[in-house]
């Protein structure tokens, strides 16, 4: 058993877990922050997007040189004292000519907030109201500023979203895909290990139980065993999460209901074995009581059986767990790989062609289920060599 | 004698049928509040909210209500729709044939070209096809269907536009019942296939298994030996004892089929009952919601039995009751 640190898909699961339960308290920011343009794509992904950049424009005009394609939000933030009477200007000049943003007049002090994506702003322009206006106002590469006419004091920030951002872009609503992955690591496991934890302790009193006591208890056990194996779970989940509520230890409980009947199969099976066994008899004999036999004897003889289960069966619960998130049964608040690709799937990704916010947690599911697969198996053939290749027996 | 056999399998049936429809029962009723009060808003009057409980008959008695809830279901009379206030029957009806059809069709193709490779697999046994068709197989296996199904989508839908984004129909609706149908099966093909290639994996591993060893047994090398042709001795004699233990996965796979199909259905907007049942569940449409839980259920139980049913055709020492001894 000592060599388990040695397999490479135990190091990784550690990895795993400091990344996700250690890094959400490095990452300053919330995973709901805003950061960027929606859907805007990864870093590394095309040199041609421009990255998101920020200009203060003072009293003087700003030069902007620009090679890349147009941005994806154009917007000004701040303020401009004038004197009243005067009329103010915000310019925008670009290689092809001067465009007046808006005009000012009647007031000393102005709160500029324009937004490119605005019907007003883009109405004022006179552009087309369905499109980017960013790509009308940067029509091709060159040399662009933004300035004011007439204005005392101007203190305005520009800032041009780009249409690159992080190391995973970002997604409908721009925030980090990145920062949502490594956030959903942690409801993965939680749900996925406890409410297999739940279902395997479940399974081994049941199993236990059954085995030991028998009789009337065992046939209604195991009927119940039957009914749940033949009737589909992800429909009756869907309608317990509809009924209880979405949150994580509702999904948890959910989960565990319909996944301990495995466990308590084969530990019945293994009971049924070992109580017939010469030395459980003579247990008996010597007049150990029930309880003494079953926690001293057949709890331990269970454990290994037990501890292969669990990790066999985390897969399934993740599996699910994403399932119903991606099905919009899980709270919204909670950030899970399930309920991003659930978002990626109600709010656009495919008009946007956007595959980054598909591949990393689908991956990321997969990963985590066949780790916790390979731990599965790798115990397995420890409680039983003769299912190994003779590698690790 | 092959009565027998039949009539416990269909009491079997029967219930977990009967479980079924107590759990559906129990479900609905045993959230906090009832149905009414999450559909009714806390501001009506109270006479209000008696008329409503009236109108569901959730203010008789529990026990009363369990026979009238169990008359209604075995009627098919599962109300009206909170949503649509549509009677829930003719919606489930409307969905029923596209959910049967995905089922069926992604079944058999799923379990034809496993069974189809892993015979192959089995008789190439240390080959490099071998080693393909098994890590497919496992490769295949591991993946979450509506991540693949997304993939697809946005491959063969979105980057190579051959597929329809999602739907079950162009709109509008084509004219004409051959192009109907061709628009049909256009837009079945991605889920179909999508679920084709997620289940052939599990029985192309198990098949090879089960062929391997049936290959090393005496029986098959005495056909070999009385010179019957290759293809006699694999098909006619091996395959043959292979079959019952493959009807057993067939029956043991409808629920995770079911569940499949709803996920699927929910993946391309397909006009199901799971989409009706996870619309239901989101809108908080109990009625429907508990027809759909039903409906499925209903599926996945009459297809088991008629998978016993088969079973009991295939392998004689069934029928002849050695089963259940």
């Amino acid at each position: 058993m000592r060599d388990i640190l040695k397999r490479k898909s135990v190091i990784l699961l550690i990895c795993i877990f400091l990344a996700g339960f250690l890094s959400p308290m490095l990452i300053a920011g919330h995973p709901s922050d805003v950061v960027g343009a929606p859907f805007a794509r990864p870093l590394w992904w095309n040199a041609k997007l421009p990255l998101s950049s920020e200009y203060e424009v003072g009293n003087s005009a700003v030069e902007i040189k620009w090679d890349k394609l147009p941005p994806e939000i154009f917007a000004i933030n701040g303020r401009i004292t004038a004197d009243p009477e005067k009329e103010v200007r915000i310019i925008w000049s670009t290689p092809q000519g001067e465009q007046v943003l808006d005009i000012l007049r009647g007031s000393d002090v102005y709160w500029i907030n324009m937004d490119g994506r605005d019907m007003i702003f883009k109405q004022k322009l006179g552009l087309p109201l369905i499109g980017k206006s960013a790509e009308h106002l940067f029509p091709s590469g060159g040399r662009y500023s933004l300035r004011t006419e007439r204005a005392k004091e101007t203190e305005l920030s520009l800032s041009l979203s780009g249409g690159r951002e992080g190391l995973l872009g970002t997604d409908q609503r721009g925030r980090d895909v990145l920062t949502l992955l490594i956030f959903g690591i942690r409801t993965s496991l939680i749900v996925g290990i406890s409410a297999t934890l739940i279902a395997s302790l479940l399974g081994l009193g049941l199993g236990l139980a059954t085995g030991y006591i028998g009789g009337w208890f065992d046939a209604l056990v195991m009927r119940i065993v039957d009914v749940f194996l033949s009737i589909p779970t992800l429909p009756i989940m869907m309608v317990l999460a509809g009924l209880w509520g979405k949150g994580l230890w509702q999904m948890v409980l959910i989960l565990s209901i319909f996944s301990w009947m495995g466990t308590a199969r084969s530990v019945r099976a293994l009971v049924l074995t070992v109580r017939e066994s010469p030395w459980v008899e003579g247990l008996r004999v010597l007049g150990a009581k029930r309880g003494y036999i079953l926690w001293r004897h057949l709890v331990p003889e269970a454990a290994p059986i037990l501890l292969a289960n669990i990790a066999l069966g985390v897969p399934g619960a993740i599996l699910a767990e994403a399932g119903l998130a991606f099905l919009g049964l899980s709270d919204p608040r909670l950030i899970s790989w399930g309920r991003m690709l659930h978002e990626a799937h109600s709010f656009g990704a495919f008009t946007e062609g956007a595959w980054w916010l598909l591949i990393p947690p689908g991956l990321g599911i997969v990963a985590l289920c066949l780790i916790f697969m390979d731990i599965g198996r790798y115990l397995e053939e420890k409680i039983d060599p003769r299912l190994g290749t003779g590698k690790n027996a | 004698m092959k009565n027998r056999w039949f009539w416990s399998r269909l009491f079997s049936s029967i219930g977990v049928l009967a479980a079924v429809l107590v759990l559906n029962f129990i479900l609905f009723r045993i959230m906090p509040g009832d149905a009414v009060s999450t559909i009714i808003d806390p501001n009506f009057s109270p006479e209000a909210k008696d008329r409503l409980r009236e109108l569901y008959g959730l203010d008789k008695p529990l026990l009363e209500q369990f026979f009238i809830y169990i008359k209604q279901m075995l009627t098919f009379s599962f109300g009206l729709s909170f949503l649509s206030r549509k009677p829930v029957w003719d919606e489930i009806l409307s969905r029923l044939p596209g959910t049967l059809f995905l089922m069926a069709t992604s079944m058999f193709l799923s379990s034809a070209l496993g069974i189809w490779l892993g015979i192959k697999a089995a008789l190439n046994r240390g080959k490099l096809a071998e080693r393909i068709v098994l890590r497919a197989g496992a490769v295949t296996a591991s993946f979450p269907g509506f991540f693949v199904q997304l993939v697809l989508i946005m491959l063969l839908a979105r980057t190579f536009p051959i597929f329809p984004l999602r739907g079950s129909v162009s709109i509008p609706q084509p004219t004409g019942a051959l192009s109907v149908t061709l628009d049909y099966l256009w837009h079945m093909a991605l889920p179909i296939l999508s679920l084709t290639l997620m289940g052939f994996g599990g029985w192309a591993l198990y098949v090879r298994n089960l062929m391997v060893k049936v290959l090393g047994e005496d029986f098959v090398l005495m056909a070999r030996a009385r010179g019957l042709s290759e293809n006699r001795v694999v098909y006619g004699h091996a395959f043959r004892t292979i079959l019952p233990p493959i009807l057993t996965i067939l029956l043991m796979s409808v629920p995770g089929l079911v569940s499949g199909a709803v996920i699927t259905e929910s993946v391309f907007s397909l006009h199901g009952v799971g989409t009706f049942l996870l619309e239901a569940v989101s809108g908080h449409d109990y009625p429907s919601a508990g027809a759909a839980f039903y409906m499925l259920a209903l599926i996945t139980v009459i297809s088991n039995l008629l998978a016993d049913v088969v079973y009991g055709l295939v392998d004689p020492r069934v029928r002849v009751g050695g089963r259940d001894q």
